[in-house]
């Protein structure tokens, strides 16, 4: 396991404070955030590039943050792959192997696997200026895999990539991992890569771990309103606790002047009454209702009346505003393409869609101050 | 009048009035005499001196300059800023006004003790290299770090995290993609420190086979107007000078790795 603890470091007044991270073996863990979030700092840190003013880095328990980058173990992809124009793409592949003084004639079978899974085998003699995009990414991660580090390290190098030849990489990064199950840390900001790529997510914004759990977790249910801010998440309603049943599992809370009960679990935390909260509600999940056909049980109690705003073609599916009655906000709600069709909606009709209790989520605003650390 | 036809035009102006500076030596230029003049002792030796200090000085920019440049290029320390301007003094500061603060110098406590115990500079070969190292190492300093400047740090970081030392990374991967800026740089600096006059002759003087390098020839040969000498040595420097730099096209004409 590789283990960031209580990481310390100050660049100007951008400041990382207390940063911790744990990453699981044969696992692709990715660093979530913003630009400007810090990312790239951790990262450095984590090589042995930039120097921090506090914490430990571990990796296999033993303590790596005094020793120099060459001997951390640790291989490293930018986002400009940084490959060595100056040599051959054989050269490249082999630049790790024999400065670690792994290199054996070239019969390394991990290099030769790397090179058949690759499908670098006929670029060996070129140079990198000759090579298509994909190819120079498949070889920058073969020269940083050939040495078989104990961490990979990616900065964001998908980014600058079309998106074709992107989720071409994403696919090869994916099967490299199951077929070498080698340890990473993916910097991105993509949100899509993150969920692809990654087994854990950490979201990290202005120096600060948000939230941090598998990526189900992460995307799903999210913890501070920033990540949710950050992942883009839509219908973010604010609202407070009326009530708490303890004995039930259940709270009450405000929505749109009305009043709606979740289940105790779909909050991030504990709540206290009268808190102020966000309420997320996915908009893949509000049901538009056909008039006439029965409504189930389940649905009958969060029902609200409205009209269609706007109606967005967005290519694979419909982004559908919709405005309750009284009300001065809009819901989002997500239709795949064949369900837009069958409901046949038009900007301006009235229509009335349903809600299940178990499709919110709620955010406190108010983050809890960490237990004050005092000397024992 | 159209804006880049101005544009050429100024350029062709600019290239004239240097051809017809060279061109107007040819008018007392006389063939016979060349070789004549070229092959005279105090000549020859002239250019050897002009030669063998430049490679000395430049070779010793380069040997100081080279860490220095990647220190400002890489590195941040306390002073680069200061540094970094103070390598510019040689730039705006006349070469006279340069050799006489090292001919000051060597009459200062210090400057005396390294030259009763050391090595003599003043009026002597070393002062030549001296003086031509004190006008180059600055720009030797800057040119270098450009150079290294156009190689993105990302290739050292990557080479250190595949287990180069940072001695190793430098060797193996900046120094050659930055071999031809470097070079450059050496030919640039080479050709400076054989034109340079003003510091040599404050502070080794002009003495026939002891210090006259070209420059300092020249001059002597113009105050004695001696114009056939004075134009074979100027059309050799500028010979010289115009070889170094289509030697420096040529080194920069080809990227790395192709």
């Amino acid at each position: 396991m590789i283990t960031l603890q209580n990481l310390y470091l100050r660049v100007g007044t951008f400041r990382i404070d207390n940063l911790n991270l744990d990453l699981q073996e044969k696992q692709i863990h990715v660093l979530l955030g913003p630009t400007g979030s810090g990312k790239t700092l951790v990262l450095e840190s984590i090589i042995g590039l930039r120097r921090f003013q506090g914490g430990r880095i571990l990796i296999g328990g033993k303590e790596v943050q005094k020793l120099p980058p060459e001997k951390r173990e640790i291989s490293y992809v930018p986002q400009d792959l940084a490959l060595f124009p100056h040599l051959t793409v054989r050269e490249n592949l082999l630049y790790g192997l024999r400065a670690q003084n792994k290199a054996r004639n070239g019969t390394d079978s991990h290099l030769n696997r790397l090179i058949d899974t690759l499908r670098i085998g006929h670029l060996l003699a070129r140079y990198p200026h000759g090579l298509s995009g994909g190819e120079k990414q498949r070889v920058a991660l073969g020269r940083a895999l050939a040495p078989a580090p104990k961490l990979l390290l990616l900065d964001e190098p998908l980014a600058a990539l079309d998106p074709a030849l992107k989720s071409e990489i994403q696919q090869l990064l994916l099967s490299l991992h199951r077929s070498l199950q080698f340890t990473a840390l993916h910097v991105t900001h993509d949100l899509d890569e993150a969920y692809l790529l990654g087994d854990a997510v950490t979201v990290l914004i202005e120096g600060k771990v948000e939230q941090e759990g598998r990526k189900e977790e992460v995307f799903l249910r999210p913890h501070t309103v920033p990540v949710a801010q950050f992942l883009g998440l839509r219908n973010l309603v604010p609202g407070r606790v009326l009530k708490i049943d303890e004995r039930e599992r259940r709270i009450s809370v405000s929505f749109w002047g009305g009043e709606i009960t979740i289940p105790a679990d779909h909050a991030a935390r504990n709540l206290i009454y009268g808190e102020e909260v966000i309420l997320y509600l996915r908009p893949e999940e509000v049901l538009i209702l056909r008039e006439g056909k029965p409504i189930k049980e389940s649905l009958r109690q969060n029902i609200l009346t409205g009209e269609v705003v706007r109606i967005l073609d967005r290519g694979t599916q419909h982004w559908v505003f919709f405005r309750p009655l009284g009300v001065d906000s809009q819901l989002e709600i997500h239709l795949p393409n064949y369900v837009f069709r069958n409901l046949a909606l038009q900007e301006g009709q009235k229509i009335q869609v349903a809600m299940r209790k178990e499709s919110f989520w709620v955010i406190p605003v108010l983050i809890p101050k960490p237990p004050a650390q005092g000397n024992f | 009048m159209n804006f880049g036809k101005t544009a050429i035009y100024a350029a062709l102006a600019l290239f004239l009035f240097y051809a017809v500076l060279i061109l107007s030596l040819l008018s007392f230029f006389e063939g016979k005499n060349f070789l004549t003049v070229l092959l005279a002792p105090d000549v020859l030796f002239s250019i050897q001196v002009s030669v063998l200090a430049a490679t000395v000085a430049m070779f010793l920019a380069i040997a100081i300059g080279l860490p220095a440049a990647y220190a400002l290029s890489r590195l941040n320390f306390p002073g680069k800023k200061v540094v970094d301007t103070f390598l510019e003094l040689p730039m705006i500061m006349s070469p006279i006004a340069l050799g006489a603060a090292l001919l000051i110098f060597f009459n200062t406590r210090v400057g005396s003790t390294i030259q009763e115990k050391g090595i003599l500079f003043v009026f002597e070969f070393p002062g030549i290299v001296l003086a031509q190292f004190a006008t180059i190492a600055g720009l030797a300093t800057r040119l270098m770090k450009t150079a290294l400047d156009e190689i993105s740090p990302r290739y050292e970081a990557v080479a250190r995290s595949l287990g180069s030392s940072a001695w190793d990374a430098f060797w193996k991967i900046t120094f050659p993609l930055s071999l031809r800026g470097l070079l450059s740089a050496m030919i640039l600096c080479w050709a400076k420190a054989v034109g340079e006059f003003g510091a040599t002759v404050t502070l080794a003087g002009t003495m026939a086979f002891k210090t006259e390098t070209m420059p300092t020839a020249i001059f002597m040969a113009l105050a004695s107007a001696d114009i056939p000498k004075t134009i074979t040595l100027i059309l050799i420097l500028a010979g010289i000078g115009l070889t170094a730099l289509y030697a420096v096209r040529l080194v920069e004409k080809r990227p790395p790795g192709r």
